[in-house]
């Protein structure tokens, strides 16, 4: 590992970045993280004292919007302390070496460093036709992963994409593309952390925890850290009071909607959706989709591509309609269908019953037209037959 | 009482006590907490009943609180009525439903055809018929269903309960939006099923004349006399 202890405040402050912002960026690590603002202190010295984690970042089958969020934050804040807390050894798109040159400095920081570096993983990995629709210096993608995961002491993968296969895995998933923990089994530590694209405070805040305690955040069953995956976003929504008043947007534009009423009825998929958005935000605070009137569409969700869709819609259609056929639709005109055809076959049955009750009665005129169950022959014994049929007339 | 309204023109009848009290009370139960769920669901599903705007009511709140104890009903009927199909007497035990005996088996045909009217009556039965036995199996499996989707559904919210340990059946129902679409299908089967059951226990008491309608009400069916007990 470099050594780079001490030096941090002078990087820091060679950025501009002043002790009271530091400072200030350890209490939000510590709030976003759900722990004591005493924490603050404990954070700010392990990152100032700690050697920094070597770090590799790798991109397969994405869009760059991962790293775009993490490097475009609009203040020098989270993207330039990160960055400065981690000794980025490989980064296709923000490193200077190219061609050979990237290749041999990945090679040799995955020897120097076996089993203390950490992956950050981007896009999802193709399993399609040997791995040949992602290749980087003649290796398919899934070849580099597991050489490269493989060795690592953590990978966290950030994105949909890299977490559980996003948007290239959408049916019909014509790569083959997996998540990595579904393309890499045997990840000694794998943090996931979907959305689309990853908050950049939510991976700060894992790689701040990770420096500061020396083991990662709690997880759920799919990976994803508690603090920022532990609740819904209906669950923590600003605008969860007019849902359970009833107030809802009906339609883009209307009045509810230019009231801020909530999204429920226009699709939102926030209270199926686990991820911090209401509390954290997006660029450092400034808005997030519901807090701008439009709906979640769940893009942090496993499949959401295929399972969220229509985004403006309540639920997914049925199997073999239309995708925006109304399911209540379809399932009135079924009940429908079905009260009528019982009152159909009753007036038939009805019908029958009086019209052979009324020719039998011409034929034989007996006293009393049989009305009950009449003689029933195969399975009955003849004198329980019989019996019946006397019981029945 | 029923008995001789019955008993008085249809001669030879006579009233059998076929559901106990328990298999009655479970069945209203189910009956009436789903009519609960399903006009509370369907207004989670797409509230129609609306907080007039400017107010501050609770009204989606509530629905969804009353969906919750109307869950708990319905749950635990169900669940009371399959520990009976093992406990309780005969008519209520699961062999009417699932048709093992050879004899069941054969009138299940008989009963379908007798149903698309193929054949002039149904084989004699006291308790279910072979046929509407099944059906049960089915729509029991339904209410399954509709038993862990609405847990796993529940289990979304609940941090910190005991109810959150449900949160193990989001991944088979492909997450809490799958657990949302199957719960809502299955709850216009069970309605396109109600009609179904309404209409037929309508139609067989008046075409079979043995108070089938009534039976889930007094208990009592009205059969002719050698109807023997084992004609299940
Ligand atoms: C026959 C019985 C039932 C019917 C007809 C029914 C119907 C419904 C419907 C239509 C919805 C709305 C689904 C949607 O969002 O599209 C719903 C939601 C729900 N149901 Fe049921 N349900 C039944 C039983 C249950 C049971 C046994 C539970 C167990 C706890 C349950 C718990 C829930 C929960 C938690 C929700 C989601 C509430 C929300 O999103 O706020 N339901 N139900
Ligand atoms: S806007 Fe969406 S997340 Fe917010 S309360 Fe309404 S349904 Fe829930």
């Amino acid at each position: 590992m470099r050594e780079a202890v001490a030096t941090l405040r002078q990087e820091l402050e060679g950025r501009g970045i002043s002790r009271r912002d530091f400072v200030g960026f350890c209490s939000g690590v510590a709030a976003l993280l759900g722990l004591p603002r005493s924490v603050s202190a404990q954070i700010a010295q392990a990152l100032e004292t700690k050697p920094k984690p070597v770090l590799v970042w790798l991109e397969f089958q994405d869009c760059a919007g991962n790293s775009e969020s993490f490097l475009r934050a609009s203040k020098p804040t989270a993207a330039d302390i990160i960055l400065d807390l981690l000794s980025v050894d490989y980064h296709e798109t923000i490193m200077a070496a190219a061609g050979h040159q990237a290749e041999a400095a990945l090679a040799g920081t995955i020897k120097a460093n076996q089993g203390s570096y950490i992956v950050v993983v981007e896009g999802s990995i193709p399993t399609g036709a040997g791995g040949a629709y992602c290749t980087i210096g003649g290796k398919s993608a899934l070849q580099i992963a597991r050489e490269v995961c493989g060795g690592a002491l953590a990978v966290i993968s950030v994105g949909t994409c890299a977490a559980f296969g996003g948007l290239p895995a959408a049916s019909p998933n014509p790569t083959g593309a997996l998540g990595v923990g579904e393309a890499v089994p045997g990840i000694r530590t794998l943090i996931n952390l979907p959305a689309c694209p990853v908050n950049a405070e939510n991976l700060t805040a894992v790689i701040a925890y990770f420096i500061t305690f020396g083991k990662w955040p709690a997880t759920d069953r799919l990976n994803r850290p508690l603090f920022a995956y532990g609740k819904t976003i209906h669950d923590a929504c600003t605008r969860r009071a007019h849902f359970d008043a009833g107030q809802y947007v009906e339609q883009f534009g209307d009045a509810g909607h230019r009231v801020g009423y909530c999204l429920y009825k226009v699709g939102c998929k926030g209270p199926v959706t686990y991820q911090n958005c209401p509390n954290v935000q997006w660029n450092e605070g400034t808005n997030w989709p519901i807090g701008c009137g439009h709906p979640c569409i769940g893009c942090a969700e496993p499949y959401f591509w295929d399972r969220m869709t229509p985004f403006y819609a309540h639920l997914t259609g049925i199997p073999g309609f239309d995708a925006a056929a109304d399911i209540d639709k379809i399932g009135l005109y079924a009940t429908a269908a079905v009260a009528a055809t019982f009152t159909a076959h009753g007036l038939v049955q009805l019908g029958r019953r009086t019209y052979d009750r009324r020719k039998q009665a011409g034929a034989t005129a007996p006293p009393d037209p049989p009305s009950g169950p009449p003689a029933e022959p195969p399975d009955t014994t003849p004198a329980a037959d019989a019996a019946q049929k006397g019981a029945a007339s | 009482m029923a008995a001789e309204a019955h008993g008085a023109h249809e001669g030879p009848l006579v009233p059998v006590y076929v559901w106990d009290l328990v298999v009655r009370l479970t069945h209203w139960a189910i009956v009436l907490s789903m009519l609960v769920l399903t006009v509370t669901g369907i207004d989670i599903a797409r509230p129609f009943l609306h907080g007039a705007s400017g107010t501050a009511g609770f009204i989606t709140g509530y629905v969804r609180i009353v969906h919750f104890y109307a869950a708990m009903v319905f749950s635990l009927a169900v669940f009371a009525r399959v520990v009976w199909m093992f406990l309780g007497p005969r008519r209520s035990g699961w062999r009417q439903f699932v048709p093992v005996t050879r004899r069941r088996q054969r009138d299940l045909i008989g009963t379908f055809l007798f149903y698309i009217m193929l054949r002039p009556a149904p084989p004699p039965a006291v308790g279910h018929n072979p046929l509407a036995g099944l059906t049960y199996v089915a729509v029991f499996g339904l209410y399954a269903v509709m038993i862990l989707t609405g847990f796993a559904l529940y289990s979304v919210s609940a941090y910190t309960s005991y109810m959150s340990m449900w949160q193990v059946l989001l991944p088979v129902f492909h997450g809490p939006q799958g657990a949302r679409w199957l719960h809502h299908v299955v709850m216009w089967l069970l309605l396109g099923f109600g009609v179904h059951h309404f209409a037929s226990a309508l139609l067989t008491a008046r075409v079979e004349k043995n108070g089938t309608f009534d039976s889930i009400f007094s208990g009592y069916k009205f059969l002719p006399r050698d109807r023997k007990p084992d004609d299940a």
